[in-house]
Order: C-alpha cells, then sequence, then structure tokens
C-alpha cells in the first residue's frame, strides 16, 4: 500500500509539475543588462526606500502611538496602532521582496555559469531559503505582537539588510554611469532595456 | 472501444507528425525525439495490422512496449539537451542530477528483476514497466525543478514535448501503479487510460512541434566563467551576514 501511494505520489507530482509549466507566466528573455539593472534597483529600492532610519524610526517610534494616546480618544489611539502594524508588515513584505529579485539576480547570473556548482548552488539555495522563512517568522512576529513588540527584530534585519546592501553593491559596483556606457554598447539590442 | 478508436487516429497524428518534421527540417534537430516517434508508429503500425490475430499481438506486445521504452529515455535527453543547451550551469546541473536519479532508480529496478528467478509473468512485466516509467518521471521532475529554479524560458517546441511526454509518463505510471494493485479487473480501465493519455500526448505535440519555434535565445553578454567564483563568494557574503543578524533575533 505504502509503495502503491509512493507512485502515486510520484505520478500526480510530475502532473502537478506540468500543470505549473503550463500556467508559468514567460519571464521575459531579456539581456543580462536588464538583470542587472533589476538587481540595481531592487538594491537601490533597499537602501533608498526602505531602510533609511529616519523611515524605520517613523514606522516603529513609540513617540508617535505615545503622542496620539495622550491628545486622542482610546479608539483612536487603537485604530492608530492597527495601522501602524498594517504600515510596519508591509515594510517586511516589501524588504523580503527586495531580498527575492536579489536572489533571483544571482540565479539569472549563475546560470549563465558553465563553472557551476552543484553543491554550491544546493547550499546557496538553501541559505537562501532559510533567509525567507526567517524574513516571514519576523512577519509573523509583527503581526502577533504589533509593530512595538519587536523593536529589537526590526533593528536587527535592518542592519542585516543594510549590509546584505553593501555586499550586494560591491557585485554590482561596475554598473556605475561610464560601466554603463560600455555595457550598453555590448549589450544584444533585442531585449536590453538599460 | 476507445483503444480501437484511438488507434487508427494515433497512427494518422503520428505520420503527420513525422511528415512535418521533413517538411520543416526539424527532424534532424530534434533526433531523439523524432526517433521516438518513429520507433512506436512502426510498432504501433506493426501490432495494429496484426491485432486481429491474438497470438501475434501477445508475442508482441511486451516486447516491442519495451523497445518504446527505452526510446522514450531519448525524449527525456532531448528535453536536457534542447531546454537547458543555452545555459552550460543549469545543464551542467541537471545533467548531474539526472544522472545520479537514473543510475539510483534503475539499479533499483535491476535488482528487483534479478530478485526474480524466472523471466517475469505478466503481472511483473508490468511492475517492471511501472518501475521504469519512475525513473522517467523522476528525470523529467528534476530537469523541471531546475527549469522552474532557474526560471529558464523555454520555447514552443520542447514545452510540447514536456507536456505531451509528462502527460504521458504522469498517467501511465498513475494507471500501471494502480493496475498491479487492483489486478486483471483494472485492465480495461488500464487500457482505455494509457491510450487517451498517449492520443493526448500526439495532440499536444502535433500542435507544438506544426513549425519550428527555438528556445528563447539567453542572453550573452557578461557570461564569464571566471567569474562564477566571484558571484558565490559575494553572494555567501551577503547570506552570512544575514544569519549572524538573524542568530541575533533568535536570541533576543
Amino acid at each position: 500500500m505504502i509503495g502503491l501511494l509512493l507512485y502515486l505520489l510520484v505520478g500526480v507530482g510530475l502532473l502537478v509539475f506540468l500543470w505549473v509549466l503550463t500556467r508559468r507566466k514567460g519571464a521575459p528573455v531579456e539581456g543580462c543588462g536588464r538583470q542587472f539593472v533589476e538587481a540595481r534597483q531592487a538594491l537601490r529600492t533597499l537602501q533608498l526606500g526602505l531602510l533609511p532610519e529616519n523611515l524605520i524610526q517613523r514606522i516603529f517610534d513609540r513617540e508617535d502611538f505615545r503622542y496620539v494616546m495622550a491628545v486622542s480618544p482610546a479608539n483612536i489611539g487603537e485604530l492608530f496602532l492597527q495601522e501602524r502594524k498594517r504600515i510596519s508588515l508591509m515594510w517586511v513584505r516589501r524588504v523580503r521582496c527586495e531580498i527575492r529579485n536579489l536572489m533571483r539576480f544571482h540565479l539569472n547570473y549563475s546560470r549563465l555559469h558553465a563553472k557551476l556548482s552543484l553543491l554550491t548552488e544546493i547550499r546557496l539555495a538553501l541559505d537562501f531559503a532559510l533567509l525567507l522563512l526567517a524574513c516571514r517568522a519576523l512577519r509573523i512576529l509583527l503581526y502577533m505582537r504589533g509593530p512595538y513588540g519587536a523593536g529589537a527584530l526590526v533593528g536587527v534585519l535592518t542592519a542585516a539588510a543594510g549590509r546584505v546592501c553593501a555586499a550586494s553593491e560591491k557585485s554590482l559596483a561596475f554598473l556605475n554611469p561610464s560601466a554603463l556606457e560600455s555595457f550598453r554598447r555590448s549589450s544584444a539590442g533585442d531585449g536590453a532595456a538599460i | 472501444m476507445l483503444s480501437l478508436l484511438l488507434w487508427p487516429a494515433g497512427l494518422l497524428l503520428e505520420f503527420a507528425l513525422l511528415v512535418r518534421s521533413v517538411q520543416t527540417k526539424t527532424f534532424t534537430k530534434y533526433i531523439y525525439f523524432y526517433a521516438y516517434i518513429s520507433c512506436v508508429f512502426v510498432v504501433s503500425a506493426g501490432l495494429f495490422i496484426g491485432h486481429s490475430r491474438l497470438e501475434f499481438y501477445e508475442a508482441w506486445y511486451w516486447p516491442t512496449q519495451f523497445a518504446t521504452l527505452a526510446f522514450g529515455f531519448g525524449v527525456v535527453l532531448e528535453v536536457v539537451r534542447q531546454a537547458l543547451a543555452a545555459y552550460p550551469g543549469a545543464e551542467r546541473f541537471a545533467r548531474r542530477a539526472s544522472c545520479a536519479v537514473f543510475v539510483v532508480t534503475f539499479c533499483y529496478v535491476e535488482w528487483q528483476v534479478a530478485r526474480r528467478a524466472v523471466w517475469p509473468t505478466e503481472a511483473a512485466t508490468v511492475e517492471l514497466e511501472r518501475d521504469l516509467r519512475v525513473v522517467e518521471a523522476l528525470v523529467l521532475a528534476t530537469v523541471l525543478a531546475i527549469v522552474f529554479y532557474y526560471r529558464i524560458e523555454i520555447g514552443k517546441n520542447v514545452a510540447g514535448m514536456i507536456v505531451g511526454f509528462g502527460a504521458y509518463v504522469g498517467v501511465s505510471l498513475t494507471t500501471l501503479a494502480l493496475r498491479s494493485f487492483l489486478g486483471p479487473r483494472f485492465n480495461a480501465v488500464w487500457g482505455d487510460l494509457q491510450t487517451a493519455s498517449y492520443f493526448f500526448a500526439l495532440i499536444v505535440w502535433t500542435v507544438a512541434l506544426w513549425s519550428y519555434s527555438p528556445n528563447p535565445k539567453p542572453p550573452t553578454t557578461g557570461r564569464n566563467d571566471g567569474g562564477y567564483d566571484a558571484l558565490v563568494h559575494g553572494t555567501r557574503a551577503q547570506l552570512e551576514s544575514v544569519r549572524s543578524n538573524l542568530r541575533g533575533v533568535g536570541g533576543s
């Protein structure tokens, strides 16, 4: 019976894979230039849009909540708390999304290398998966404890994401304006969007 | 009954596929795939001509079935060759992973066969075919997982090959597993489902391979074999920094 279930699992699993294949939205076949630019954009969004200290302080600062509670009725305070929770969840989701973009950059770039190492790729895939899982865990924590219940964790994640950006920036350092010009010249004209 | 209706229709589709492959000059481009179609066409036509004589049919069904099964591995090979040709890294990944899956599963099947004292009876032959279908299904699933993971874009021709052959293998495997569990009372349903799934595959192949549609060209700029170590090093550094901070998250 267990054998039968295993065979059915493999057969049905393959059919599910095929269903996913037919439903898959075709990723645009762009030049490498586009991938680099997207990775650069992900970095910029993280650095300028999501991780600036003043933005994080604004979202997670208790002072705003204390002020609202001091000058408004309790129901307004509740409403404020709900809104802040919503914003903080949105923030984590965006950070996770941009980390995924960086991951996608790695995949798009590594698949072209003939020297790609099977073990290294498996290890990296696990690492990325764990990191994304951790982001999700933080999201759950924020959801359960609210925006002011995970302040320390937010600080840690912000610092970590900042370091990721710094490291990624080094990988993409060649994408400065002068390098872009040479890149534009060498990109395939049929798909690159710089 | 359904099988008898779909059989000649399937032969016509196979013939149409082969004729189109010559017209569009894709026969040599997808040589393993068309070798499989040619093999199935010859076997199927032969069995169709002689199916009125039960002895002939019974004597030739299983040997020819195994011949087509062996040629079926050519389709899997074609899929790996075509889908990942432009991505040397992913292709190498797929080749090694597929070889590992193939060797492990095939050794298991061989071991099962060696345990039998006599040449397989019909029931054992069904089990053998089922086990070989498992190899095909697992290799195909491995290739698909790599295609999804690396977001590799595949053309209409190769997508058709994968969907058609995958559907046939998936349905065959499921019905063969049920048949070896339920026994001969499942024979009628099994035969119809097997024929219908192969007919479905033929329709998919005819539509997808009617004209030549190669895989989209991948980006070529920036391909630099020497850069992989640097890329991995950079990605590792990023992950390590994040991980060390997440350890802090866990501790706080």
